[in-house]
């Protein structure tokens, strides 16, 4: 190996190592995504030229230690070192060592920094893509066309010295600075378009080089992958796993056919690039480009107008006519412009309300649980009052306000595409927006009870009629096809709603309570009713008896008087005998036998368990 | 030779877009364009179609949408003339009137900057129009006391008063009120209200229930009494009438009083004894009499 190509590695290390640190300082000065995506560029082509020079040192003190042993052995005359023994070369064995664990060890490595460093920039770029300092964008774009220069210069002149001595080691580092050279052109042309007023040319630069980066961590992943695979053919030095094609292709384009070429007879083993195919692609390329080209060009020329669309057609910007669905011809772009809107298909949006998922899935719609977000809008307020007679004159007077969510799907057509298009910049905003404001405003002019009950039919009317002169004022050419109250309630903050719904069951247990007492009052009037008709029933039978029992006995006395006056003592006698025996049939009786009147009886008359003579004392005292 | 004719063919193709590229330029019916010579604003384009021009940088263009623009504010907190804090946003409608006028006084002529600009004045109008109007302008339940239409014509008239100041080349087309809220504390004081307006509701309820339920019991109660004592005193009557009527059956019995008080007597009798009195008996009284004229000889015998 010459020594000015292992000088040119160290220059390569050098430069990139310069221009690294250099762009990392203008990176962090303008907070450009686009030098972001450059400075991780040139750090790995600062990775690759390290390590390719490093490895070309390797080679070299293999080479000259080569030469001492071709020295030695031929003033000897021996073959003394023709012993194959790794001892005995031990810059070719540290060589072979680095070859077969460092170099895949470090290409790994490689790929993970590419990867990691496309996932940053697009994920730094997401998070803030407007977060350049336009302040910075002169001093920006003059030092990144210098680097541009810079690394274009020393690319070049080792790109044709890696051609010059077939340099396979010099290739990769010598690519990565010419690509480099190219990325830091774009980057100050990106931000010589930020300069010009187009504030997003850093972040679409940025996402450029994210893909790039992304590419090459594929590549080198693929290259890994192949390499367990590729035949190995004695004699035949491999290309260095680091290199990339694709930073060799960015370098040089001009290679590309001889990039495919030396892939694909590398990766197959045998000249693919000799084939007839090959050649002929190579040989009328030029052709092929200019055919693809008029092919692109033609194929502007017709354009289709899906169903339920129509197209503006612009003739060198003027507008030439309304297209509907079907197939239509035009002047090939730029003279000839379509832009296709969907007027008959009902569009949609909502005010008051995001969906989510969890509300788009809910089975059941209830006041208590929200729907998606939900915004307060504030609404009019009188006393609230559950009856006429209600007492107006207190607090709650005084609050002319409450707060409420309302869920409003507007549905619309565009009517007049015309309108609908050079009217207005955003015709869909300013519709949203128009119909934000007319929700707002009623609602602001409504009672919170009557929009919760009634008034919903003639509010979803109303609305659709006010969003509709709405836009008919602003020239929107757009017609108002539906406007739903689907869901208007309290909000659902802090149990708003939830309270609401308790005043509901308030009044069912009310009305609970007074049904219960009607029903009391039935039963109460109902037992009265048949009491009082039981009294005066018991006393007409009373009355009947009384007097059909005085008649009776009337009449029987009638009969006895005969009987009485043929034999009063007898007659009485007997009826006294037949009552007493009757009356008396089972009464204790004693009948006191005794003679002697002068002894004392005594009986203990206190009432039994059991009533029966043997209980009886009788005690005879003197 | 024939490499070289297309290749040259390609060259000529290239070239030709390339000064068509250079040299013309459209304009779209949405655009209005700013043709500079040398940087000086010469020419303004309101008409669409295809122009031609100078190349850079000789001459340049700078397009513009002369459309209506529109974007909102942020919503900011403001206070009303009666110390109520609103939240209020407005969304402005504005287009650009004269570009060559615009072109100069935004950087680069950025719509961008300029919505920034007018939302700064757009801010300082709404406070100072809102400061001027009651809660009551904005919210009422009475729809014909709200002043939405001529609080946003008092903004748009003290916004175009400040664009005429210096001329921007811009115009206000609409304005109006997309949100009106309330601040966080403030919400939630209003919850706290919204709430205790529903608990008095609740309260109410409940104790008209109860009342209501006692009403009626009692009144029920009231009529069962009425209808127990009307009929009480139709049975006392009735009885009345029977006993009146059972009197007239005394005369029959005035026949032979001394029979009728006898029964009466035994009727006495027999009602006054059950089975738990006990009665004490001597022989001298009938029928137990008969053991007394037993234990004596009979008049035959003597």
């Amino acid at each position: 190996m010459e020594r000015s190509t292992q000088k040119n590695g160290t220059v390569n290390f050098a430069v990139t190592l310069l221009i690294f640190l250099a762009a990392l300082a203008v990176r962090i000065y303008s907070g450009s995504s686009a030098t972001w995506g450059a400075w991780v560029f040139l750090g790995l082509g600062w990775l690759v030229a390290s390590i390719s020079r490093f490895q070309m040192r390797l080679e070299e003190n293999e080479r000259l230690e080569r030469l001492e042993m071709d020295e030695l052995a031929r003033s000897r005359g021996t073959s003394l070192f023709d012993a194959k023994d790794s001892g005995s070369f031990p810059a070719r064995n540290a060589r072979e060592q680095f070859e077969k664990y460092f170099v895949p060890g470090f290409t790994i490595l490689l790929m993970l920094l590419e990867a990691a460093g496309a996932a940053g920039l697009w994920y730094g770029t997401s998070k803030n893509p407007t977060g350049f300092n336009e302040s910075s964008s002169t001093v920006t774009l003059s030092l990144f066309a210098i680097f541009a220069l810079l690394l274009f210069l020393f690319g070049r002149f080792s790109v044709t010295m890696a051609r010059l001595e077939n340099n396979r080691l010099l290739r990769p580092a010598a690519s990565f600075l010419l690509a480099s050279a190219y990325v830091c052109a774009l980057t100050a042309i990106a931000i010589a378009g930020v300069e010009a007023r187009h504030l997003m040319a850093d972040f679409w630069v940025a996402r450029v080089l994210c893909v790039l980066l992304g590419l090459m961590a594929v590549e080198t992943l693929l290259t890994l992958l192949l390499e367990i695979y590729r035949p190995r053919i004695k004699g035949k030095v491999g290309r260095p796993l680091y290199e990339s094609r694709i930073v060799g292709l960015l370098a040089q384009p001009e290679s590309l056919f001889t990039t495919a070429a030396q892939t694909l007879d590398y990766q197959f083993g045998f000249k693919v690039s000799e084939t007839w195919f090959f050649q002929a692609c190579k040989k009328n390329l030029p052709v092929l480009i200019l055919v693809q080209l008029a092919v692109l060009l033609l194929s502007t020329t017709v354009y289709f107008v899906d169903a339920g669309e129509q197209a503006v057609l612009e003739h060198y910007g003027k507008p030439a006519g309304v297209y509907g669905p079907g197939a239509h011809f035009k002047l090939p772009w730029p003279a000839d412009k379509i832009f296709r809107f969907r007027t008959e298909q009902i569009q949609s949006f909502d005010v008051g309300y995001t969906p989510d998922a969890q509300s788009e899935s809910a089975r059941i719609i209830l006041w208590t649980v929200g729907h998606g977000k939900e915004d307060n809008f504030l609404v009019g307020n009188r006393v609230p009052t559950m009856d006429a007679n209600a007492s107006t004159n207190d607090s709650a007077t005084t609050k002319p306000m409450g707060l409420i969510t309302v869920s409003i799907p507007v549905q619309f057509q565009i009517t007049n595409i015309t309108d609908w298009v050079y009217n207005n910049s955003q015709p869909d905003d300013l519709l949203q927006s128009l119909a934000t404001r007319e929700v707002v405003l009623y609602l602001a002019g409504s009672d919170l009870n009557d929009i919760l009950s009634h008034g919903r039919l003639d509010a979803a009317t109303t609305l659709r009629d006010r969003i509709q002169n709405a836009a008919d004022e602003r020239q929107l050419g757009a017609k108002i096809v539906f406007v739903g109250l689907q869901d208007i309630h309290p909000p659902t903050d802090n149990e708003v709603a939830a309270t609401y719904e308790k005043v509901v069951g308030a009044e069912e247990t009310k009305l609970a309570k007074i049904l219960t007492a009607e029903s009391d009052a039935i039963r109460t009037n109902a037992v009265a009713d048949s009491g009082a008709f039981t009294l005066t029933n018991v006393a007409d039978a009373n009355r009947v008896r009384l007097v059909t029992s005085k008649y009776a006995e009337a009449a029987l006395f009638t009969n006895q008087l005969p009987a009485f006056a043929a034999a009063p003592a007898v007659y009485r006698q007997r009826m006294f005998l037949q009552n007493f025996a009757e009356a008396t049939k089972n009464v204790r009786k004693y009948v006191l036998l005794a003679t002697n009147t002068q002894d004392i009886l005594i009986f203990d008359l206190e009432e039994k368990v059991r009533e029966d003579l043997g209980n009886l004392n009788i005690t005879n005292s003197p | 030779m024939k490499k070289n004719a297309v290749t040259i063919i390609v060259a000529a193709v290239l070239l030709v877009i390339f000064v068509l590229l250079l040299f013309t330029f459209q304009v779209r019916q949405s655009e209005v364009v700013v043709k500079s010579t040398f940087l000086k604003p010469t020419d303004t384009i309101t008409n669409a179609g295809l122009y031609v021009k100078w190349p850079w940088p000789v001459q340049s263009i700078n397009r513009f949408d002369q459309r209506v623009q529109t974007f909102a504010d942020i919503p900011s907190e403001t206070l009303t003339a009666d110390n109520t804090m609103l939240v209020v946003n407005v969304f402005v409608g504005w287009k650009i009137s004269d570009a060559k006028e615009f072109l100069p006084k935004f950087k680069g002529g950025s719509t961008a900057d300029a919505q920034r600009y007018l939302e700064n004045m757009l801010r300082s109008a709404k406070a100072a129009v809102i400061g001027k109007h009651d809660l009551s302008d904005f919210v009422n339940s009475d729809p014909a006391q709200l002043k939405f239409d001529a609080i946003e014509k008092e903004i748009k008239t003290s916004v175009d008063g400040e664009l005429a100041k210096n001329n921007y080349g811009i115009s206000i087309e609409f304005l109006g009120i997309k949100k009106l809220g309330l601040p966080q504390n403030v919400t939630q004081s209003v919850f706290d209200r919204m709430k205790a307006e529903r608990t008095k509701l609740i309260s109410k309820a409940q104790y008209e229930g109860e009342a209501e339920a006692t009403k009626i019991k009692s009144s029920a109660e009231r009529q069962a009494a009425d209808l127990i004592a009307n009929a009480q005193a139709d049975a006392t009557r009735i009885e009345g009438q029977g006993q009146a009527e059972a009197a007239k059956t005394l005369a029959v019995f005035q026949q032979n009083p001394e029979l009728e008080v006898f029964q009466l007597e035994l009727a006495a009798l027999k009602a006054s004894v059950n089975q738990k009195t006990t009665m004490f008996f001597d022989e001298t009284k009938p029928p137990f009499d008969i053991f007394r004229k037993l234990s004596q000889p009979s008049p035959e015998t003597k």
